[in-house]
């Protein structure tokens, strides 16, 4: 087995895992993700995004955290904000 | 000895001590690496290369050094001007040179700083000689350029015009004593070819809106200055809510994306809390990192942050600028944000996206990352992938 090309092989898997985090994807859209725009055997993909994990284990952590209050969060800021318009909208209609 | 004399000469005059070569420094062959450099400078720090500093941290300790040295330097002249190195005779409390010297038997003690608070420098014990490598080699001692210390320096620029920020006056803006005016000056130039470079990207960038008005987007203020002044190093969330949305959504597309741009890289704490985690610092990352998440945000018909990438033109090659990040466009899904599945302010990347971010990496491999992780380590992906019954990376037999 040709180490250097399975070397940077995984590098670029790597690569692209990384800009699936800054899109914010879990692991399941990555390596969907993966997989359809460039073919990545979603097992390697998987595999190496847990490396990545060990390797990394406060980021993901982070990252874990952030995604799961994303979803409250981004509800509660939309409610939020609805919940100023309308109040501002109602005053408005007071004046 | 010449240089030596010259520099101690030199040493006498600025400082303020003496130095008696034959009463002080009979074994010293080179006195260059005994001269304390940061006395010469001025500074409190920036002694080390490798030398990871804090401004908060500097500046209180610098105050704590100051005491520490003025101490020391009564301690020098009351014994006429023995310099530190000289751990003997008469003295309760031996002063250590800030750095190491490599030849001398002297032993050196550390002086009772406050726990070394000095700027972080870090001062041997005895003698040793392990830092040949800070002694005089550099004069200009590395600057870890902090999140916080470049706001400050930006903020201090801004305050003073760029055309008139010079690095004495950014200084002293600045506040930050363990700072020298090399230091501000080498970042302001990279800060100047940044900017110009931004500049450069934008001026593209508006040429495309302008041909692309459906992009068109409203910027805010606060975007545009937050990208002047945080989108070189970490940016601060400088997004906010997005406008009202009644407006928007009743008003043609382009409204849209206001919401797209709130989140197109996710929650903006992302940029915060985990990108400055997982920087090695050694990379110019910031600067790509960045610059991105504001790609998306910032432009409108007429803004200047627009990057070329954004209306679509995703595989225009802008010279230096990682097409890392996806076109903007491609990020606006309308059935996002507005069908109430998800909130406004997460939104998931269109496929365009990312497959404009997968194929960069296919096709410019030597791209840096964008996040810089710690890469995984082969041999354990290796493993693993052959208990999963993948033989060949990257595998030769079709995707299953």
């Amino acid at each position: 087995m040709a180490d250097s090309s399975s070397a940077s092989y995984i590098h670029m898997v790597h690569h692209m895992i990384e800009k699936c985090l800054i899109f914010n994807m879990s692991k399941e859209e990555c390596v969907e993700a993966l997989y359809k725009h460039a073919n990545i055997t979603p097992v390697i993909t998987s595999t190496v995004w847990k490396e990545l994990e060990k390797e990394n284990k406060e980021f993901f952590k982070a990252y874990e955290e952030r995604q799961s209050k994303q979803e409250q969060m981004s509800e509660e800021e939309t409610n939020q904000l609805i919940q100023k318009i309308i109040s501002d909208s109602s005053k408005e209609s007071d004046d | 000895m010449i240089a030596s004399m010259e520099s101690q000469e030199f040493l006498g005059t600025s400082c303020g001590f003496t130095i008696n070569p034959e009463e002080d420094f009979p074994e010293f062959g080179d006195l260059l690496d005994i001269i304390d450099f940061d006395d010469l400078l001025g500074v409190a720090g920036d002694v080390l290369p490798d030398l990871e500093m804090d401004p908060e941290i500097l500046a209180r300790d610098f105050s704590d050094h100051m005491k520490a040295s003025s101490a020391i330097t009564s301690e020098k002249t009351d014994s006429q001007g023995e310099t530190k190195n000289k751990g003997i005779s008469g003295r309760g409390k031996e002063v250590v040179s800030k750095r190491d010297h490599n030849e001398t038997p002297v032993v050196e003690t550390v002086v009772n700083y406050n726990g070394d608070s000095d700027c972080k420098r870090k001062h041997s014990s005895s003698g040793s000689t392990k830092n040949k490598n800070n002694e005089g080699k550099r004069k200009v001692k590395k600057v870890d350029w902090t999140p916080e210390l470049h706001r400050r320096f930006v903020e201090a620029v801004d305050q003073l015009g760029l055309e008139k920020a010079v690095p004495s006056r950014i200084l002293e803006l600045m506040g930050v004593h363990c700072l020298t005016r090399h230091n501000v000056a080498s970042h302001l130039q990279k800060y100047r070819s940044h900017q110009k470079h931004l500049l450069a990207r934008e001026a593209e960038a508006v040429n495309w809106t302008r041909k692309r008005p459906i992009y068109g987007l409203d910027s805010t203020g606060a975007n545009i200055n937050g990208r002047n002044k945080n989108g070189w190093l970490a940016p601060t969330p400088t997004i906010g809510f997005p406008p009202p949305p009644p407006t928007a959504v009743a008003s043609p597309p382009v409204h849209h994306h206001h919401f797209r741009p709130l989140h197109v890289w996710g929650h903006p704490t992302v940029n915060q809390s985990v990108i400055p985690h997982v920087f090695p610092k050694h990379l110019p990352p910031p600067f790509w990192v960045s610059d991105t998440p504001y790609w998306p945000r910032i432009h409108n018909g007429t803004a200047p942050y627009l990057p070329t990438l954004a209306t679509g033109f995703r595989a225009l090659p802008v010279a230096g600028i990682p097409q890392a990040m996806p076109p903007h466009h491609t990020v606006y899904k309308p059935d996002h944000g507005y069908g109430g599945s998800r909130s406004l302010v997460d939104l998931h990347p269109s496929k365009e996206s990312v497959d404009a971010a997968i194929g960069d990496v296919l096709t410019r491999p030597w791209l840096p990352l964008p996040l810089g992780l710690k890469p995984p380590a082969v041999d354990g992906v290796m493993t693993e992938l052959h208990r999963h019954g993948v033989s060949e990376v990257p595998p030769t037999a079709p995707c299953a």
